[in-house]
């Protein structure tokens, strides 16, 4: 019996059953556009995540106060740090002459304020260099001065977003704020620039590095940015860094991460909502799957007295095994089918709507559903169709 | 060449045992036409299921053809079903959704044919019954003697050396049945082995013999032509010969 002849008569008892066919067929294509949809929506905030840091470039080394042990995570979370210092920062551009920008930065919060309009806003205390490394454009007045770090002038660059808060329409740049109890004058405004590295750069304020460490009232930077001239050399000025501070320190109480260091750990938490999210939609297969079960066992039961005939008319066990599990597999098939054509349907909808996150179901769930709507139908169809291959032919064609 | 010697067929009931067939011995040869009769509940139908490898027996043997049925495996009666045996029941038993010549082509499938010879064969066959212009047509637009006759075209289409007929007119009226029983003749003529079972004397006088079931003993064997009403041949005080 060639399998083409089972497929052909398998198809006619879906036919014919038109009704029950759809229903077993929605559960299916329901949980095939789930998968899709919601594993595309996933990887589409690891893209859109992932984008934003790759396109900081990658010739970037971070250096955080405090060792971690367990390499991977975020530093800087357990244990007291030893501090970071200004000259610790200054050492390492002097002795490394790959790093080409070394960037201190000390982060703190404060209120900012002018006449009666205030809110909080992260302050970041940094040098003229920071704009360089992290491509920040102005919209008016000038950056933060070039000189010496230790000089605290009170100086501000403030974000478009403080800005507009602040002095609504009305020019910022020479004004006077309040930066937490600090009378400070406003040297530029930064354009809109959205978030970077989890900081949404339309709401800080950006004060020299002394100046910030005052306000912070600490001794310690928060981190310092090194850009290096090559990504080659990215390995071995991670480790000149780390002697250079065993240098100064007596211990290596820092640590160095690469950019490329926290975009696959960020990238892998992602993906991991990802399979998370593609785990909830397969349950919903499985769902199908016992939908598509019950299908056919009622459909075995109801033709109980065909399956009598078939065999009357010398059908062995495995050709009627076959039919009803080509039924089965058909009807599961179908609804991938048409589950993943509507899911993509969904997608291209969901991107043209929010084309900032670049949702594309990545090609391994394509592949899976693909893979589990048909195994779906093997699997969930294994059982009616052993059945209907194990009837006692006399009792069949009875109909019992 | 069917062989049955002491054969029973007993259902077990809870505590209770049923003997739809006991000490049954007969030789029904090539070509023969026999008639099996008797009340309903004497185990006709078994007794054609068994003969038909649907149905085994509780005990004795069963040669068909010289070859013991009790040794062959599900796929072996698969096979002996398929080639050497053709069913046709009462109730037709036609696949619904699927047209006449479909339902004629079912066992060429199995065989394994390739649809343009299966396409020419089933036209043949639906043509030596007459029905060639309903090929096309479900069993539901048919009326029951144009589906007894699709279900001949079916049960000979793979050329069985042996027709086994439960009532084949039983739902019919008597000028289709008439029909059906006529194409039976002719089958047998052509030297198929025709086993009927039937409630009907005029039936039963076409066959050769007849063959008398009660409680699942043979009790009486007549000649076709013999055969008046149903009352002498159920008659319990004439002992089996
Ligand atoms: N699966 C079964 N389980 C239990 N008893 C059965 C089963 N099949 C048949 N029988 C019994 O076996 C006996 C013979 O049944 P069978 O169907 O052969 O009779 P029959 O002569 O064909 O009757 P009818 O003329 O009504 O078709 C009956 O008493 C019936 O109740
Ligand atoms: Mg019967």
């Amino acid at each position: 019996m060639k399998t083409v002849d089972i497929l052909r008569f398998a198809a006619t008892a879906l036919v014919q059953h038109r009704r029950r066919t759809l229903l077993s067929l929605i559960g299916v294509v329901i949980g095939v556009v789930a998968v899709v949809s919601l594993t595309a929506l996933g990887e589409g905030a690891r893209r859109y995540v992932t984008d934003q840091f790759a396109s900081l470039g990658s010739s970037l080394l971070i250096v955080m106060p405090g060792k971690n042990e367990t390499t991977g995570g975020f530093p800087g979370v357990m244990g007291a740090p030893n501090d970071l210092t200004l000259e610790d920062v200054k050492a390492v551009q002097r002795h490394i002459p790959q790093v080409l920008r070394a960037v201190p930065i000390a982060l703190s919060t404060a209120d900012v304020a002018h006449l009666e309009r205030g809110r909080q806003v992260m302050v970041i205390g940094t040098t003229p260099d920071f704009r360089r490394v992290r491509d920040l454009r102005m919209l008016a007045g000038r950056f933060l001065p070039a000189g010496d770090w230790e000089r605290g002038a009170p100086v501000v660059v403030i974000g478009r977003k403080v800005a507009r808060e602040l002095f609504g329409q009305a020019n910022a740049v020479g004004e006077p704020i309040r930066v937490g109890g600090w009378r400070m004058r406003v040297l530029g405004v930064l354009a809109g620039q959205g978030t970077q590295m989890g900081l949404n750069m339309d709401e800080v304020v950006l004060v020299p590095v002394a100046t910030g460490l005052r306000m912070a009232n600490r001794t310690s930077l928060s981190r310092a940015i090194l850009e290096v001239h090559s990504v080659a050399d990215m390995e071995a000025v991670k480790r000149r860094v780390i002697d250079v501070v065993i240098e100064r320190h007596d211990e290596e109480d820092v640590t160095v991460i690469t950019q490329e260091a926290v975009l696959s750990s960020l990238s892998s938490i992602l993906q991991v909502l990802t399979l998370v999210v593609a785990g909830i939609a397969a349950i919903s297969l499985t769902v199908a799957g016992i939908g598509i079960m019950n299908v056919m066992l009622v459909s075995v039961s109801e033709r109980t007295s065909e399956v009598g005939l078939l065999k009357a008319l010398g059908a062995t066990r495995r050709q009627i095994l076959l039919i009803f599990l080509l039924e089965a597999v058909l009807l599961s098939t179908a609804g991938g089918a048409i589950g993943l054509a509507l899911g993509w349907a969904v997608v291209e909808l969901g991107t043209a709507l929010y084309p900032a996150v670049p949702a594309s179901p990545p090609a391994w769930a394509v592949g899976a559903v693909i893979g589990v709507s048909f195994g779906t139908g093997t699997l969930f169809g294994v059982l009616p169709a052993w059945r209907a291959a194990r009837l006692d032919p006399v009792s069949a064609l009875q109909g019992r | 060449m069917i062989h049955l010697e002491d054969v029973w067929r007993t259902y077990r009931m809870g505590d209770e045992e049923l003997h739809a067939l006991r000490e049954v011995t007969e030789e029904i040869r090539d070509g023969e036409h026999v008639a099996i009769m008797g009340p309903s509940g004497s185990g006709k139908s078994t007794l054609l299921n068994i003969i038909g490898c649907l149905d085994r027996p509780t005990r004795g043997r069963y040669r068909l053809d010289g070859r013991e049925v009790a040794s062959l495996d599900p796929d072996e009666l698969a096979e002996v079903r398929l080639h050497r045996i053709g069913f046709i029941f009462q109730s037709f038993h036609l696949v619904p959704r699927l047209s006449a010549l479909d339902n004629v082509e079912l066992p060429l499938i199995f065989a394994g044919m390739p649809p343009a010879e299966r396409r020419k064969r089933g036209e043949e066959a639906l043509d030596a019954v007459g029905l060639m212009p309903w090929a096309g047509h479900r069993p539901s637009e048919l009326s029951g003697g144009q589906k007894q006759r699709v279900a001949i075209a079916r049960a000979t289409i793979m050329g069985p050396g042996l027709l086994l007929a439960d009532e084949p007119t039983g739902n019919l009226d008597s000028r289709s049945g008439h029909q059906v029983l006529e194409m039976l003749s002719q089958l047998n003529a052509n030297g198929k082995t025709l086993l009927v079972v039937t409630h009907d004397p005029s039936v039963a006088r076409r066959a050769d013999r007849v063959v008398v079931l009660r409680d699942g003993q043979i009790v009486r064997r007549v000649e076709g032509r013999s055969v008046s009403d149903l009352a002498t041949l159920f008659a319990e005080d004439v002992p089996a010969p």
